[in-house]
C-alpha cells in the first residue's frame, strides 16, 4: 500500500507543480528575454526610443559595452554609484538583520499570548504603500519637520538642525532601513519559530551559558532563515531608486536603481539600463546559486 | 474674421522653404544614426534606403533664425470645419501635473457636453514614449517647441483647423506666426515662463539678484546643501553657459561641452544640490533656501507655503534686461486620438481671455494673452509684489535665449553630460 501511494504521489505532485512552474518561467524568462532584446537592439532615429532586436544573430552589443567601459578607469564615472549602492545595500541589511532579528526572536519565543498581536503588528506596515511611507519620512524630516524640532529641543538649539533631505547618505541608508525591515522579520520569525524549545533546553541542561546557547545552537539552526531574509531585503534595495529620489534627489546618493531608473527615461539610453539589469542579476544570483549549492551538500553530509 | 486654415494670417515666410518628411528622416539617419541602426531598419523591411545614400542635407532644426514650416501630415490630415463633438464623448488630455485649472476643465464639460480625461507625465521624454506607443488614444498634449520636430517627423500630431481657433487673435503678436511652426500647422502656444532663481529671504541672508553674477550662487560653499537645480538636462546644462557669458544654450562646440561637464562635477563637489522639479512645494517647505526655477513655479509657491509664513519671503530673479532662458509651452492635436473635434474646442476655449485668466490664477504660469498686461500683474493681484520679476515680458522673446533641439551627435554629447552627472561620480 505504501508503494502504491508513494507512485501515486510521484506523478500527482509534480502535475501539481506543473502550472506554477510554467507560470514563474514564463514570467522570469519572458521578461528577461525582452530586457536582451532591448540591451542588445537599436533605437528609432526620430524619437530614439529602443527597438528591441528578437534575432540574437543581429543583436549589437555597443550599448553593454558603453556600460562596462564606464564602470572602471578614467571614464568610469557609473563606479562610484556601483560602488556606493553596495556599500549602502551592505548596511542597510546589517542595520535591519540587527533589528529584526531580536523582534522575531522574542516574537518567536517570549511573546505568548501577544503573539498573534504582535505578528499582525509586524504585518502592519504592509497595509501602507511605500510611497505613503516614504512621504512621511519627508514631512518628519523637513528642516521644520518632528525630528529636527526634537534634536533642537523646540528650537532651543538651532545649531543642531540637520539638512536630512539633502543628499545625506545616512538618511538614504536609514530610509531602506525603515521600508524593507518588515520584509526581514516575517522570514526571520517563521524560521526561529521551528526551532524546537527542546533543543535550547537540552543546551542549557547540558552546561551551555546562555550565550553560548544562542551561539552553538540557536544561531546556526537560524542561519538559513537569516540568508533567506538576506536575500528577501537585499535583492529589492539593489534595485531599489524610490527611496533615494524621495529622501534625497541629490546625485550624491545615486545608487544602481536610480541609473535604471534615469537610462530608462533618456531617450537612446534605455539599451544601458538592460546592462545595469544584467549586472544587479549576475551579482544577486551567484551569490544565491552558490549557497544553495552549499546548503544541499550540507543536507548530504548530515544524511 | 476667421483666419484661413494653415496660414492665418496670410504672410508668406520668406524664409522657410518646405522640408519633407522622408528627406527628414533620412537626413535625422544620415546624422545620427550607426551603422548597425540602418542595417536594423533594413531588416524591419523600412523602405528607406541605407542611411548612406541619404546625402549631406542637415536635419531642420527650427530656431528663431532659421523659422520652419512643417510639412501637412498625409497620414492624419487636419478635420473638417463646422463639426460638432459627439455628446457625451471623452476627451483624452495629456499633460504635466497641475497644470490645468479643474475649474476651468469642469465649465468646459458642461459647457460642450464632453468628458475631459487628464493623464499627467513627469517629463517631455515619458510623455514621447508614451505618446509613440500609440495605444492610449489621447488628443491633445502640451509639448514644448523643441519637441515639435520630433512630433511631426514621426507623425504623431494632426494639423490644426484654425476655423475652429478664432481666439488664437488674443496671442501675443511675439507668437503669430511663429518661427518653430511657421503658419500655426501643429500648435498654439499655451504659457510662457522664464528660468531664473528663486530664494526664501528669511533662509538666505544675501540678495541673490543683486551678485555680479547670480549664477555663481550654485557654486558658493556658503549654500551648500541648501540649494537644488533643475532636473532637467536642457534647462541645467545650459545654465552654466550662461553663468560663463555664453549666450549660445544650444551649443554643440566641444569646449563648451566640456565646460559644462567640468563645471557641473564641480557643483556637486561643492554645493552637493537637489535634483528635482518639486521646487514649488519643497522652498516653501523649507527643504532648501535657494533654487534654479521657472517663473511660475515661484508663482505657484505662495500657495504651498506652510501657515504662519507669509508669502513675502519669496524671491525670485531673472536678468531685467531678459537676457535669460525664456520659453513657451503649446498646445498639439495628436493623431492617435478619436475626439479631434472636442480636442479643438478645448485650445479655443483655453485661448479665451477669461477663462485663460483663470486658468492663470490656478497654475501659475502665465498666458501669453493681450488681454493680461504684464505691467500689472501686480495690481491685478496675479502676483505679490516681491514676486513680480516673475512677470513674463513680451520683449524677452525678442532678446532672450531658447532651448532647442539639438543635432543629434551633439544631443548624445549632452546626454552622456548630463548621465556622469546624475550618476553622482
Amino acid at each position: 500500500m505504501p508503494d502504491a501511494s508513494a507512485r501515486t504521489g510521484r506523478r500527482l505532485w509534480p502535475l501539481l507543480a506543473l502550472p506554477g512552474t510554467v507560470w514563474l518561467l514564463v514570467l522570469f524568462v519572458a521578461p528577461l528575454y525582452v530586457v536582451l532584446a532591448v540591451l542588445f537592439g537599436g533605437v528609432d532615429p526620430i524619437l530614439r526610443q529602443p527597438v528591441p532586436v528578437w534575432n540574437p544573430v543581429r543583436w549589437d552589443f555597443s550599448q553593454f559595452r558603453y556600460v562596462l567601459e564606464h564602470i572602471v578607469g578614467p571614464d568610469g564615472f557609473f563606479g562610484p554609484a556601483l560602488v556606493r549602492t553596495t556599500v549602502y545595500v551592505v548596511v542597510a541589511s546589517a542595520v535591519c538583520l540587527l533589528v529584526a532579528y531580536p523582534v522575531a526572536y522574542y516574537t518567536a519565543r517570549f511573546a505568548g499570548r501577544y503573539r498573534g498581536l504582535l505578528l499582525t503588528l509586524l504585518i502592519a506596515p504592509f497595509w501602507i504603500s511605500y510611497m505613503m511611507r516614504m512621504l512621511a519620512w519627508v514631512n518628519l524630516l523637513q528642516n521644520d519637520g518632528l525630528v529636527n524640532r526634537v534634536i533642537s529641543l523646540g528650537g532651543l538649539l538651532p545649531a543642531a538642525h540637520v539638512n536630512w533631505l539633502n543628499g545625506q547618505p545616512v538618511t538614504v541608508v536609514l530610509g531602506l532601513v525603515y521600508g524593507y525591515v518588515p520584509y526581514m522579520v516575517l522570514p526571520l520569525f517563521a524560521g526561529l519559530d521551528r526551532i524546537p524549545g527542546a533543543v535550547q533546553e537540552a543546551a542549557r541542561d547540558l552546561g551551555a551559558g546562555r550565550f553560548e546557547t544562542f551561539r552553538r545552537v540557536t544561531w546556526p539552526m537560524s542561519r538559513q532563515a537569516v540568508v533567506v531574509s538576506l536575500l528577501v531585503t537585499t535583492l529589492p534595495m539593489l534595485g531599489d531608486y524610490y527611496t533615494n529620489d524621495m529622501l534625497s534627489a541629490s546625485p550624491q546618493t545615486s545608487m544602481v536603481g536610480n541609473l535604471i531608473n534615469n537610462s530608462v527615461l533618456t531617450p537612446g539610453q534605455t539599451g544601458q539600463a538592460g546592462a545595469f539589469v544584467m549586472l544587479v542579476l549576475l551579482v544577486s544570483v551567484l551569490p544565491m546559486l552558490l549557497y544553495v549549492r552549499a546548503s544541499r551538500t550540507g543536507v548530504e553530509v548530515e544524511s | 474674421m476667421p483666419p484661413a486654415a494653415g496660414d492665418p494670417f496670410g504672410r508668406r515666410s520668406v524664409h522657410a522653404g518646405p522640408i519633407g518628411r522622408r528627406s527628414l528622416l533620412k537626413a535625422m539617419l544620415a546624422a545620427g544614426a550607426a551603422p548597425a541602426l540602418a542595417d536594423l531598419l533594413a531588416a524591419c523591411g523600412s523602405s528607406e534606403p541605407p542611411a548612406g545614400a541619404a546625402g549631406s542635407a542637415a536635419p531642420k532644426i527650427p530656431s528663431p533664425t532659421n523659422p520652419v514650416r512643417w510639412p501637412l501630415s498625409t497620414k492624419s490630415p487636419a478635420i473638417k470645419s463646422g463639426l460638432k463633438p459627439k455628446p457625451g464623448s471623452t476627451l483624452r488630455v495629456y499633460n504635466y501635473a497641475d497644470y490645468l485649472g479643474p475649474q476651468v476643465i469642469k465649465a468646459f464639460e458642461k459647457k460642450y457636453d464632453v468628458t475631459v480625461n487628464v493623464s499627467t507625465f513627469n517629463d517631455e521624454d515619458e510623455a514621447l514614449t508614451k505618446i509613440a506607443s500609440g495605444g492610449l488614444n489621447l488628443d491633445l498634449y502640451f509639448p514644448s517647441y523643441d519637441s515639435i520636430g520630433k512630433l511631426v517627423g514621426a507623425d504623431l500630431v494632426r494639423p490644426l483647423n484654425h476655423d475652429y481657433i478664432p481666439n488664437i487673435e488674443h496671442v501675443w503678436p511675439q507668437f503669430h506666426d511663429p518661427w518653430y511652426d511657421q503658419g500655426w500647422r501643429y500648435t498654439v502656444p499655451y504659457t510662457v515662463y522664464t528660468t531664473g532663481i528663486g530664494w526664501r529671504a528669511d533662509m538666505i541672508k544675501d540678495d541673490i539678484g543683486a551678485m555680479s553674477n547670480p549664477y555663481d550662487a550654485f557654486w558658493d560653499p556658503k549654500y551648500a546643501g541648501n540649494l537644488a537645480v533643475l532636473d532637467d538636462w536642457h534647462t541645467l546644462m545650459s545654465m552654466v553657459l550662461l553663468r560663463n557669458g555664453i549666450t549660445d544654450i544650444n551649443s554643440t562646440k566641444k569646449s563648451d561641452i566640456s565646460l559644462m561637464h567640468d563645471q557641473l562635477m564641480k557643483m556637486l563637489r561643492t554645493t552637493h544640490p537637489k535634483v528635482t522639479i518639486t521646487m514649488y512645494n519643497d522652498l516653501p517647505a523649507g527643504q532648501y533656501g535657494l533654487a534654479q526655477m521657472w517663473s511660475g513655479d515661484v508663482v505657484n509657491a505662495q500657495y504651498y507655503l506652510p501657515k504662519g509664513t507669509s508669502p513675502d519671503v519669496l524671491r525670485y530673479w531673472f536678468p531685467e534686461d531678459g537676457h535669460g532662458e525664456v520659453d513657451n509651452d503649446l498646445m498639439v492635436v495628436l493623431a492617435q486620438g478619436s475626439n479631434p473635434v472636442a480636442a479643438h474646442l478645448f485650445i479655443n476655449y483655453l485661448l479665451d481671455p477669461t477663462v485663460a485668466a483663470k486658468n492663470f490664477g490656478y497654475i501659475g504660469y502665465q498666458p501669453p494673452q493681450n488681454s493680461i498686461n504684464p505691467d500689472e500683474l501686480v495690481a491685478d493681484g496675479y502676483l505679490p509684489k516681491n514676486l513680480k520679476s516673475a512677470t513674463v515680458l513680451p520683449h524677452y522673446f525678442d532678446v532672450g535665449y531658447r532651448l532647442l533641439q539639438l543635432p543629434p551627435s551633439a544631443d548624445q554629447a549632452w546626454h552622456q553630460v548630463w548621465q556622469e552627472f546624475k550618476a553622482g561620480a
